[in-house]
């Protein structure tokens, strides 16, 4: 993965993109899109990357755009109603794919739209969907063919053109610009194009939010709770807006299955707004679907600011939805890293706004995702009890934290890419890169290690949180990336993952470890742990030093099990 | 409407290269700031435009595609140039 601000893109297409290559430049947020558009028709030539222009390593994402009709022969044949095997068809979709896969360690991504056809184009009519013959069944089965054959490869996308197409509706194709500049489609569809594709190199720059704030009175259901009472909200029913706030609150369960967590800032009185989630037979989010809540009477802005502090995340990983465009102006005006995004007044239109937002996109979906809903509520538990007894360590010692460390391999691979790109408060280098970039360096020539991090206690298990990695010559070793999961900071863990490195280090007889903290604006935890670890620090160069002689003692009420 | 046009076609432009919404805007040609690319764009809006305000299609490069360009060289002579189309219309 990539972290910086900009990407060198080369759109490659079989018609004239250079409206949407206009359309990318235009987009102002970071990261910044440098485009250059190929020549004009010539995909099979830059996909197989004979031609002048192409250079390795020049580009970081290449955009592949085709027409199915110019770019698989026999599909032509078939829209013209010649008899056409559905297999021929699909064996040029394999070549057209084995080109793509070429390209695949050439650039760091590639996206590859799929294939429509003119929304006027109706094929054989009520035969179209029949299969074996129809053009738009053949047309379904190419796409999935395509997704099928692409699916092995980390960095390659095959993107929902049809989506574009719906939002441009009749405006898909434009004859007008057709046969003037060789253009097919209107601009909305290119319009809606840059917009996902600038939000995907977000997503892969780890800008994803992980979290929804929600306001509560108005927003999962209407009324003011606190003035009518639980049993008289408007929620479910029989009554459309009632309806349409059901709805909304299972849209936003759903999304837990995504890994997006919930939390409340309402202001509101606590227990009569709990007494609501908690009674009210129609409800769908109940107290224990949240990560969180803040509900009092203070300004919205720092409860935010306070709920993730408790939460251990970054204020710019979060969404705020409030129905009042006051606080959402507070909040948008005081904490510009919060997403605020514009709320319909008509509550019937809640659910389709929230599925619209692209803010949740992640170009990998772990167990971890699906399961840090759940994780969050453990958390939440973990954190009242705490409240209950005195001391930090006596809190984690009646935990019964266990720690399982094992060496990265073919299951754990995903994930740890995933951690390493998207964790920021405890992570030494911040170094990013994708799976390929990780295989070839765990493959490098001095001497590599990296373990995997699995964390459970008696409230729940936390799953693969962190990653230590180490490079040595000689009789010196270099801890190239000490990373660690938000949600578990403060446990021990980060002591676990010392005392395994320095273990391993001590078995292969290096004589030194050492560490080079790299700043980030938000890595500043990690600074703080080091500085505390009993490593020397050398502030001039950001360089931590640990002379092998000394004994590191693991904290003694984790279960470590090394697999 | 041109002007709405050309908003249109702004959206595709950086900034220094976006067209002033001005009857004396030099369009195409030597000093004008749209290629064929901006100029077929533009062509292109206004006759969406014109057939979704008056449900009427007009094709305002006659065959021959953009062979004569002073129609289009400025915003003025564009506009007098969508005038007449219209008015052969009978709009």
């Amino acid at each position: 993965m990539n972290s910086r601000d900009s990407y060198n893109c080369i759109l490659i297409s079989d018609f004239n993109i250079d409206n949407m290559a206009g359309y990318l430049r235009s987009i102002t947020e970071v990261p910044k899109i440098n485009v250059v558009v190929a020549p004009y028709g010539q995909v099979m030539q830059f996909l197989s990357g004979d031609t002048q222009e192409y250079r390795q390593n020049k580009y970081d994402l290449a955009i592949v755009w085709t027409q199915p009709h110019k770019i698989i022969a026999s599909f032509n044949d078939m829209i013209n109603f010649k008899t056409v095997s559905v297999d021929d068809v699909l064996g040029e979709v394999d070549d057209f794919a084995s080109h793509l896969l070429g390209i695949c360690d050439k650039v760091k991504y590639v996206f590859v739209a799929s294939w429509v056809l003119p929304i006027y184009n109706r094929g054989l009519g009520m035969l179209d969907m029949k299969f074996g013959i129809g053009t738009a069944n053949t047309l379904m089965r190419m796409n999935v063919r395509l997704s099928e054959n692409i699916c092995g490869a980390s960095n390659i996308y095959l993107l929902d053109a049809w989506r574009w197409a719906g939002i441009a509706g009749k405006n898909m194709f434009n004859p007008r610009s057709w046969y003037m500049g060789k253009i097919p489609y209107g601009n909305e569809v290119f319009r809606e194009a840059a917009v996902d594709i600038s939000s995907f190199l977000g997503v892969l720059s780890g800008s994803t939010k992980k979290i929804i704030i929600l306001d509560l009175d108005d927003t999962l259901w209407g009324g003011i709770v606190g003035d009518v009472g639980w049993e008289s909200i408007s929620l479910g029913g029989h009554n459309h807006i009632g309806e349409a706030y059901v709805d909304f609150q299972s849209a936003l369960k759903s999304l837990t299955n995504r890994g997006v967590l919930l939390a409340v800032v309402s202001k509101n009185d606590e227990s009569v707004a709990l007494e609501a989630m908690e009674k009210h037979p129609e409800m769908v989010l109940k107290p224990e679907d949240l990560a969180g809540w803040k509900i009092n009477w203070k300004d919205k802005a720092q409860n935010i600011v306070d709920l993730m502090a408790d939460l251990n995340l970054g204020v710019e990983s979060a969404v705020f939805i409030d129905d009042s465009p006051f606080e959402r102006g507070r909040v948008r005006d005081v904490l510009r890293e919060v997403y605020t995004p514009e709320w319909p007044e008509d509550k019937r239109f809640y659910t389709q706004t929230l599925l619209s937002l692209r803010c949740f996109d992640t170009p990998y979906i772990s167990v971890e995702d699906v399961e840090r809903s759940k994780m969050y509520v453990s958390e939440r538990k973990r954190k009242a009890v705490k409240k209950k007894i005195v001391s930090q360590e006596e809190w984690l010692r009646s935990c019964d934290i266990k720690v399982t460390v094992d060496e990265i391999n073919g299951s754990s691979i995903k994930r740890t890419v995933q951690l390493i790109n998207k964790t920021n408060q405890m992570n030494l280098t911040t170094r990013r890169m994708s799976e390929d970039v990780l295989a070839e360096w765990l493959e490098g020539d001095n001497e590599r290690k990296m373990w995997t991090f699995r964390v459970s206690d008696r409230f729940g298990d936390s799953g693969l949180c962190g990653i230590v990695s180490i490079e040595s010559a000689g009789r010196e070793g270099r801890i190239s990336d000490f990373v660690l999961s938000c949600r578990v900071m403060g446990r021990k863990i980060e002591e676990t993952m010392l005392y395994t490195v320095l273990n391993y280090a001590h078995s292969l007889g290096l004589k030194e470890i050492y560490a080079k903290y790299i700043s980030t604006p938000r890595n500043k935890p990690c600074l703080e742990f080091w500085e505390k670890s009993g490593f020397t620090f050398n502030e001039k160069d950001n360089i931590f030093i640990w002379n092998i002689g000394k004994k590191f003692v693991p904290p003694d009420f984790i279960t470590i099990e090394t697999i | 409407m041109i002007f709405s046009a050309i908003d249109e076609v702004n959206e595709r432009l950086p900034g220094g290269e976006r067209l002033e919404k001005s009857i004396d805007t030099t369009l195409f040609g030597e000093s004008g700031k749209l290629d064929s690319l901006g100029l077929v764009n533009l062509i292109v809006a206004i006759e969406q435009k014109i057939e979704d305000e008056y449900g009427i299609t007009v094709v305002l490069a006659e065959e021959g595609g953009l062979g004569d360009m002073a129609p289009f060289a400025t915003t003025g002579n564009l506009v007098n140039h969508v005038s007449w189309i219209l008015e052969r219309k009978g709009i």
